[in-house]
């Protein structure tokens, strides 16, 4: 009887490794969705766009960019967390944007972290300190200036509890010093601040000022950064300031529900890391000033988590005072 | 003069047999997207950008261009002859548009449209060649306060909508701002009356709401007595008549002007400029009052002044790479998909793009003209399909169009739910427009007065230390206090009539 | 019109109280200024005096003799209108289930059926092309997903 029932269920396994196996290798049999919970146009839509342009023609099946714009991305990835994980509904995920909107208790979002399997990293945009031409030069006369006259600076953020404010939050902490903050839910409406001298500095990221930054528009005093960014070469990093510590990126990738075979997550990540290894995508998404990184498998899980502490640590900070 | 050298240059590029289909192909696709209720001209626009990929970069901008344009044309279309805005910038046009397709006026209507965008939409783009870099940065002095002023005016003409009650009239606007406040709130993020519903966390979506109120209400006000006797519009019918060119032709000016300037402050949205134009076309005329039941001039003020501002718009983005709508930002997307980053350098790296684009635009208001004056019959031949079909025609594309905004079904349930809102208000002679007005300015008005205060540490005489939104929050005092005052004898008349 | 005028104003009242009730839900004062509280506390309280002026001048106010139009439309205008309303509810319930093509074939070609036609030729041949040809036209040419029922259709 016990030989029978061992058999049996070794049997069962067999069948089922046989037919994830089966379906992986069935996979994809229809179009596959990516989900941007954003409005078109912007640059998570832009990368999305491009990459599952790429993608496509290795998976011989479309891949068709969804917009599920709304409430800063929570719509998007509350709808993500349940979609079956088939395989067929793909979102594209921001870090540290979808943790805040998870830690936060007053966004009472309804999906956890754990609900989301983050696959490969796309983009990894650092936070930058940005300045008009004419005003401070370097990252110790602001800090300086700050000490002198504490709230009173004007400091643009581009959206509540995200990268950029994290990013400031690192470097309050790390300066010592505090500036009166001014929120914008976009990059246009912050960088329009800027330049219109509506505010005084600007936390944004790479993407967001490249342009402005190139006409000569912007200046900036430092990237948080590990290693100097390739679109600022001669642009200072917060460690080789003094700052270690002072990091903060926003990082965009793709993610799906959780419990997605593994088989068929294998191949989602292989066909989408070789898709953004492409020349095409690479010169697409420079052109797009965003800073390219690739980070699959145990990797990603570990900058997700690392991330999600980093997050935690602030959110709580924050939502204290 | 380099303008003239790159103006010229533009044309040639502009004028390329194969840049010129591709025009006229946006021009069409465009119209058919614009055409479809709620679809709206940003979605429409994002759809089509996969088509352009294999496209050289100057063609695709061009398409897409067209498609920008063709979409909002389209959308005057729906808004005309269905009651059924296909997004903010079409709503105004329903207010006199949709009276005269009933009064089977609806090739006028839409002749009038075409023409005044035509005339806005050429003289902004000439305007932006020569104005665009310093008219662009007096723009960037509207700061938050500035905007939060600005919007403040714009909803104290709310009182020239009044009609047969400000009370009601201004009821319907808290209600407006009121249905603004579901969601998330632009302070924290924190959801507010959602009561838990998810869908609700991104407010109610004004193309569902827009869609019912106007679009569903106004069938089903209409289903108490169909018109049976459908009104056969004649050839001599579709141009406007002899004596309403004139005071047409001074509302194009009008809302020529206005659409422009207003264009180049980014971020403003296509309503307060098309509201804005209506108000003060309603307050220079001779016969205010008939503004609603179908006055040309009603039609063709908005409609300029949207083109108008529609080709403004572009400045900000051309010159600063900042969009100033969802439809610009996907426009800007869809650049920098093909490796054109909008901005002060796209203008001196490749000055081919940027000229052969706004000469495209120029091209692009001629072939729409060229397009549309003699479809415009045909648009109105299909008002006359018996409402059986017609009716449910409608509501199939509304249906499609709030669905497909978020592949939700939600949307579709708001756009119903508020169908029955509108017909309610309908009966009571309760005007919509105010509550529209101001479930869209509401927010902004939110946001920017939070953020004006956060750049002012708490200090609510920010508004008046700095001199623009000083100047504009004057203005709206005064126009809230000339209109009371106005109504004063309408108070006066209902208190002796007791 | 003095009747609905009034009781659509008494709703009003009894909305804003509902609004200002649940505003206390929600911080009124933030480290900076207004918080989310604020708007819909004052916004709720002004709605609240506008609905209650207006249910004071309807009710003390004459009624319009010239008056024509009654709120209620008559019987055969209603029943259309409840036919509409119940079509549109269908098209909502069953969107998902049954999907796109489904329901609206239902619904195109049932309305018009309700509204009192009987071409047995055009209304097949719409109710077809606006559910099974828009599908078509949406989901393989525009790529815009539209929903497919548990049917698989």
């Amino acid at each position: 009887m016990k030989r029978k029932m061992f058999l049996g269920v070794l049997g069962l396994l067999g069948l089922f490794v046989f037919l994830t196996a089966a379906a992986a290798q069935d996979y994809p049999n229809k179009p596959i969705m990516l989900q941007v919970p954003y409005p078109a146009g912007g640059s998570t839509d832009v990368g999305a766009r491009i990459v599952a342009a790429v993608a496509e023609k290795q998976f011989g099946q479309p891949v068709v960019v969804v917009n599920k714009p709304g409430a800063g991305g929570q719509l998007g990835w509350t709808e993500l967390a349940k979609q079956k994980p088939d395989g067929y509904y793909l979102g594209m995920i921001s870090m540290p944007h979808m943790l805040t909107a998870i830690l936060d208790p007053e966004r009472k979002s309804t999906f956890k972290a754990e609900d989301i399997t983050p696959i490969i990293s796309q983009a990894l945009d650092p936070t930058t300190i940005s300045v008009r031409p004419d005003s401070w030069k370097t990252m110790k006369e602001l800090i300086d200036d700050a000490k002198k006259r504490p709230g009173q600076i004007s400091a643009g953020i581009v959206g509540y509890l995200q990268d950029d404010e994290i990013g400031y939050l690192q470097f309050a902490e790390g300066a010592g010093v505090q500036l009166r903050l001014v929120y914008f839910d976009g990059a246009a409406p912050a960088i329009t601040a800027l330049l219109g001298k509506h505010v005084d500095v600007l936390f944004c990221t790479v993407g967001d000022n490249y342009n402005q930054w190139k006409a000569g528009k912007i200046r900036m005093l430092t990237i948080m950064d590990k290693e100097r960014s390739k679109f600022y070469p001669d642009l200072q990093t917060t460690a080789e300031l003094g700052y270690p510590t002072i990091l903060s990126a926003a990082t965009r990738g793709i993610g799906a529900p959780k419990g997605i075979p593994q088989p068929i997550l294998k191949k989602i990540e292989d066909v989408f890391k070789k898709a953004m290894e492409s020349k095409d995508h690479l010169d697409k998404l420079e052109g797009a000033a965003q800073p390219v990184k690739i980070m699959t498998g145990e990797e990603f899980n570990k900058y997700y988590w690392d991330s999600f502490n980093v997050a935690k640590k602030w959110v709580e900070y924050v939502r204290k005072k | 003069m380099e303008a003239l050298q790159y103006w010229m240059q533009g044309f040639s590029v502009a004028t390329l047999p194969i840049n010129l289909m591709f025009a006229l192909i946006g021009c069409v696709l465009g119209t058919l997207i614009g055409v479809l209720p709620g679809l709206g001209p940003a979605a429409g626009t994002a759809i089509l950008i996969p088509i352009t990929f294999n496209l050289d970069p100057i063609g695709a901008i061009i398409m897409l261009a067209a498609i920008y344009y063709g979409a909002m044309y389209g959308g005057t279309i729906t808004s005309v002859l269905v009651n059924v805005p296909g997004e903010a910038a079409s709503v105004i046009t329903c207010f006199d548009g949709y009276q005269m397709a009933k009064q089977g006026r609806g090739g006028p209507a839409l002749g009038i449209a075409a023409i005044g965008s035509f005339v806005g939409g050429t003289f902004a783009t000439f305007a932006l060649m020569v104005v665009s870099l310093p008219l662009a940065s007096f723009a960037l002095r509207f700061g938050p306060p500035e905007v939060f002023a600005l919007l403040v005016v714009g909803l104290s003409l709310v009182t020239g909508l009044a009609g047969r009650s400000l009370l009601a009239a201004l009821i319907m606007t808290f209600f407006g701002l009121l249905l603004a406040m579901i969601g998330m709130d632009p302070v924290r993020g924190a959801p507010r009356f959602t009561f838990g519903v998810q869908d609700l966390y991104d407010g109610v979506g004004f193309v569902p709401v827009v869609m019912g109120l106007f679009g569903v209400g106004e069938i089903l006000v209409s289903m108490e007595q169909p018109v049976l006797e459908v009104i056969k519009t004649k050839l001599s019918d579709l141009f406007p008549k002899r004596k309403e060119w004139g005071i047409s032709s001074a509302a194009i000016g009008r809302g020529t002007i206005i659409g422009f300037f207003l264009g180049l402050i980014p971020g403003i949205g296509a309503i307060i400029p098309t509201f804005l134009a209506y108000v003060v076309e309603k307050k220079v005329s001779k016969h205010p009052e008939k503004f609603g039941t179908g006055v040309i001039e009603g039609v063709a003020s908005p409609e300029t002044a949207n083109n108008s501002y529609a080709n403004a718009a572009m400045v900000p983005l051309l010159t600063l790479g900042i969009p100033g709508s969802p439809t610009l930002a996907v426009l800007m997307g869809a650049f920098i998909i093909h490796g054109l980053t909008p901005g002060p350098f796209l203008f001196k790296e490749r000055p081919d793009v940027v000229w052969g684009l706004i000469a495209s635009l120029y091209l692009g208001n001629v072939i729409l003209l060229i397009l549309n004056l003699p479809l415009v019959g045909l648009w109105a031949k299909l008002l006359e399909i018996r409402y059986q079909y017609l009716y449910p025609g409608i509501l199939l594309f509304c249906i499609l169009g709030a669905y497909s905004l978020n592949q939700s079904v939600f949307d579709v349930t708001m756009m119903v739910l508020f169908g029955i809102v509108g017909y309610v208000f309908r009966k009571l002679d309760w005007p919509l427009a105010p509550a529209i007005l101001a479930l869209i300015l509401g927010p902004m008005m939110e946001r920017s007065l939070r953020t004006s205060l956060e750049m002012s540490g708490g200090d609510l005489f920010i508004f008046f230390q700095r001199p623009i939104s000083a100047v504009l929050l004057i203005l709206a005092a005064a126009i809230l206090v000339t209109s009371a005052i106005r109504l004063m004898p309408m108070w006066a008349r209902k208190e002796s009539k007791n | 019109m003095k009747r609905p005028w009034q009781i659509a104003s008494l709703i009003f009242v009894f909305l804003s109280l509902f609004v200002l009730i649940h505003s206390f839900s929600y911080p009124y004062k933030d480290r900076l200024g207004p918080g989310p509280g604020f708007f819909p506390f004052w916004m709720s309280i002004i709605t609240g005096l506008l609905s209650l002026g207006l249910f004071l001048q309807t009710t003390l106010g004459k009624s319009d003799p010239t008056e024509k139009s009654s709120f209620f439309p008559n019987r055969e205008g209603g029943l259309r209108i409840v036919l509409i309303l119940a079509s549109l509810a269908m098209v909502v319930v069953f969107l998902n289930p049954l999907g796109f093509r489904v329901s609206l074939l239902l619904f195109l070609f049932f309305l018009p059926i309700f509204l009192g036609v009987r071409n047995w030729v055009v209304i097949p041949i719409l109710a077809v092309a606006g559910s099974f040809g828009v599908f078509h036209v949406f989901y393989y040419w525009l790529k815009l997903p539209l929903p497919i029922g548990i049917f698989g259709i």
